[in-house]
């Protein structure tokens, strides 16, 4: 098995396309989703102002919209048709309505309204701007409730207790600077990898394998077909262990993603993530004997896999058909593993399950590529 | 018979006649559209199950806790007696919030003294986090609000100037386009678009890598071959962009008509690309591995679901110079928010632009290799 897996080794160079999707792929693949979400939390938003008002009012409400974080005052619309198609052709993501005589109606006890449209297809953004809009216009109102309170003669400390006689305490628990990018980044590279490592480990494995090649020298090196399969499969689950630990290094250090959790559970997750990624490869590859059609394969598998993690679409809301599909993937219980040990700090006995799970899936895995292994040998030796 | 329709024919035979490429470009169109929907079909979050943590256990308690529980968005569906229990709770992933009401909670209010109530809120779900704020924000802000008119009215305020003075103007937000906030309604029609980018490039840069050689001009070869797309992406665009939305139910709002003028640059733009990448990669499996390694990155540098301010200004620039970031735009625009050709012009551009720039690098790449074999092959 030394012996196949020293053959695999040196033969990397001389494969330049191998190495490419091995190494150069992998790495670029990291730089790039690195550098999507380096930046953190989405900011200045472009949004319109219909300010068919023009009070001192509702150049207040302007101001504070302009100086909510989420947001940047870009546009002023004339009406409503004109703020609706900025928001159509992606000038703005929203816009805030101001009716005419709103201070007046204010001041009268009225109590009119201010409308915040925003663009929810892309709800991302959209969210963003509706709560930014929220708090600036709150902010604006509530000033305008001090002063009331203070021109009937109470001080600024009691007036400010009386406006909020319920206050929430929010809390983000797991994630206390409500940065979302280390979960999807946690959950990002992994997925990139799993579809790397299945497809890189098909390709190597069609090169002694295939069609027209000539696996008995392997076999022979390695001395079985188990040794050398594990041979060919091994070096690669190096590779993929090195690159998995520079994007950690890049994460946990460069990133200051929180590191809470056991450094040992999730090597050990790691490990079999990267086998049983490597083992859907070649399972597929073993079956179909075809690289065309075990990348086509590997693709539905593997591409669809984000979605099922549950990170965007929580997976506890999903079909229990989508919830096995997703349990059936390793990416979703390595996803989900390192999630909990880096930042939730999961107790361990909770967090073993996904660990469980995973060697559950590479077990399968690897039974039945011995058994379609074993029945090609069969068939091989039956002329 | 002319060089054009020779590579028409011969392009049409290379994607429709091989087995493998086929295969890529249509049966992936039914497994994907099977598959990857599969997750969203619930659609909304209702009910996010919620662990109460009552230490004050009064009337009032019990009441904001009522409150909180018929909102739409959580459900109070565990009580705990303290954080530590329900912390428990929330890393098992059976809550994804804990309310703690303190000790004293009804005292301090019928003191007139402002009583807080602590939310904890599971932030490694991002949607997770919003419902259960939004859950039970609301009712407290509501709560808050009778509060305080209360008093108000107690020191003799009449009820009428109490509430205008609690809340002087009425806030309404407006969601469009997606007003129920639909999962799916968001994430598929931009995803369809890649999916059918990433399927196409597949199997055009597979049949690309298996081409013999042809004769004429590589301009006639091009154009026969583009045109083959043409025909062929008629067909698969709108199953796609049109019959598959509808099939999920998700709102088209946009007309055939300008989908079909943004699909006609989007197809051009991405069939030369998958030539170019072709002809970089040269055997057809790397090919096909390379581009599905690409479709998350392509997905989230097309500034759809991560927003386009959020992205370094480099990689951004980066991103342009990909198909599916201007076609996911300008198609989400068109199909879910009926956007009319003059008002996504600049996208239109965009993808023309991207197509005659990259069309000109491949005839250019062609023409010196035709150039290279000629000298080879002296005939």
């Amino acid at each position: 098995m030394l012996a196949v897996m020293a053959r695999e080794i040196r033969l990397l160079p001389r494969r330049p396309a191998l190495a490419g999707l091995v190494i150069v792929l992998p790495v670029i693949m990291l730089l790039v989703l690195g550098g999507i979400f380096r930046a953190g939390i989405p900011t200045g938003m472009a949004v319109a102002v219909i300010d068919l008002d023009r009070s001192d009012l509702s150049r207040a409400v302007t101001r504070m919209l302009d100086a909510a974080p989420e947001l940047t005052v870009t546009h002023r619309a004339s009406d409503l048709s004109e703020a609706r198609s900025l928001i159509v052709s992606g000038a703005v993501r929203g816009a805030v309505l101001m009716p005419p005589d709103l201070e007046r109606d204010l001041i009268r006890g009225d109590r009119p309204e201010i409308v915040t449209f925003y663009d929810n297809q892309h709800m991302s953004a959209g969210s963003l701007v509706a709560r930014g809009a929220r708090n600036a216009i709150d902010t604006a109102l509530a000033g305008l409730r001090l002063s009331v309170r203070q021109g009937q003669g109470e001080a600024p400390v009691q007036a400010m207790v009386a406006l909020q006689p319920i206050p929430m305490q929010a809390h983000a628990l797991f994630n206390p600077a409500f940065d979302y990018v280390h979960f999807l980044l946690a959950a990002l590279i992994p997925t990139v990898l799993q579809i790397i490592a299945a497809a890189a480990t098909a390709y190597a494995v069609s090169l002694d394998f295939g069609p027209g090649r000539h696996p008995r020298v392997l076999m022979r090196m390695g001395g079985g077909i188990l040794p050398a399969m594990l041979g060919k499969i091994l070096p690669y689950t190096i590779i993929f262990l090195l690159i998995l630990g520079l994007s950690d290094v890049a994460l946990y250090g460069w990133l200051a993603v929180p590191l809470r959790g056991s450094l040992w559970l999730m090597a050990l997750g790691a490990v079999l993530f990267v086998l049983a990624s490597q083992m859907i490869g070649a399972l597929a590859f073993v079956l179909t004997r075809d690289m065309g059609r075990a990348a086509s394969m590997i693709a539905l598998i593997t591409a669809p896999a984000f979605g099922f993690m549950g990170l965007g679409f929580p997976r506890e809301a999903m079909s229990t058909l989508a919830q096995a599909w997703g349990a059936a993937i390793p990416g979703t219980w390595y996803v989900q593993l390192r999630i909990d040990q880096s930042l939730r700090a999961t107790p361990l006995d909770i967090s073993a399950m996904s660990v469980l799970w995973l060697a559950v899936i590479a077990g399968v895995l690897a039974a039945l590529i011995l058994a379609q292994l074993s029945r090609l040998a069969r068939q091989e030796a039956a002329p | 018979m002319s060089p054009l329709a020779t590579a028409f024919r011969a392009e049409l035979a290379a994607v429709l006649g091989d087995k493998q490429v086929r295969m890529i470009v249509l049966l992936a169109l039914i497994l994907y559209a099977v598959i990857y929907p599969l997750p969203y079909r619930a659609e909304l979050l209702r009910d996010v199950p919620v662990v109460l943590v009552d230490q004050d256990g009064s009337t009032a308690s019990a009441d904001l806790a009522r409150r909180v529980d018929a909102s739409e968005a959580v459900a109070l569906t565990h009580r705990a007696p303290d954080m530590a229990e329900a912390t428990r709770l929330v890393h098992e992933r059976r809550a994804y919030g804990v309310m703690l009401i303190p000790d004293g909670f009804e005292r301090a209010l019928l003191r007139g003294d402002q009583s807080p109530v602590a939310l904890y809120a599971d932030a490694s779900y991002f949607l997770m986090y919003q419902r259960v704020m939004q859950g039970a924000a609301v009712p407290l802000r509501q709560m808050g609000a009778e509060i305080e008119a209360g008093r108000l009215i107690a020191q003799g305020t009449p009820r009428a100037v109490a509430t205008a003075q609690v809340s002087p103007a009425v806030q309404v937000e407006v969601p469009l386009f997606n007003p129920a906030a639909g999962y799916a309604t968001y994430v598929l029609p931009a995803a369809f678009v890649l999916i059918l980018q990433q399927t196409m490039m597949m199997g055009l840069a597979l049949a690309a890598t298996r081409r013999g050689p042809l004769p004429g001009h590589p301009v006639w070869r091009l154009m026969g071959r583009a045109g083959a797309w043409l025909a062929i992406w008629a067909g698969l665009l709108p199953i796609y962009l049109i019959v598959l939305p509808v099939l999920y139910g998700l709102p088209i709002l946009g007309g055939p008509g300008a989908l079909m003028m943004l699909g006609l640059p989007f197809v051009l733009a991405a069939g030369f690309l998958a030539q170019l990448v072709a002809a970089l990669f040269r055997c057809g499996e790397v090919v096909q591995v390379v581009l599905l390694a690409l479709g998350l990155p392509f997905f989230f540098l097309s500034g759809f679901a991560w927003p386009v301010e959020a992205i370094p200004a480099h990689l951004n620039a980066v991103a342009q110079l990909i198909p599916s970031t201007p076609a996911i735009d300008g198609l989400v625009r068109v199909t879910q928010m009926g956007a009319t050709l003059p008002q996504i012009a600049p996208v239109l551009w965009h993808l023309w632009a991207l197509a005659g720039g990259l069309g000109l690098t491949v005839l250019a790449v062609e023409t010196r290799r035709t150039a290279r074999q000629g000298h080879r092959l002296p005939t």
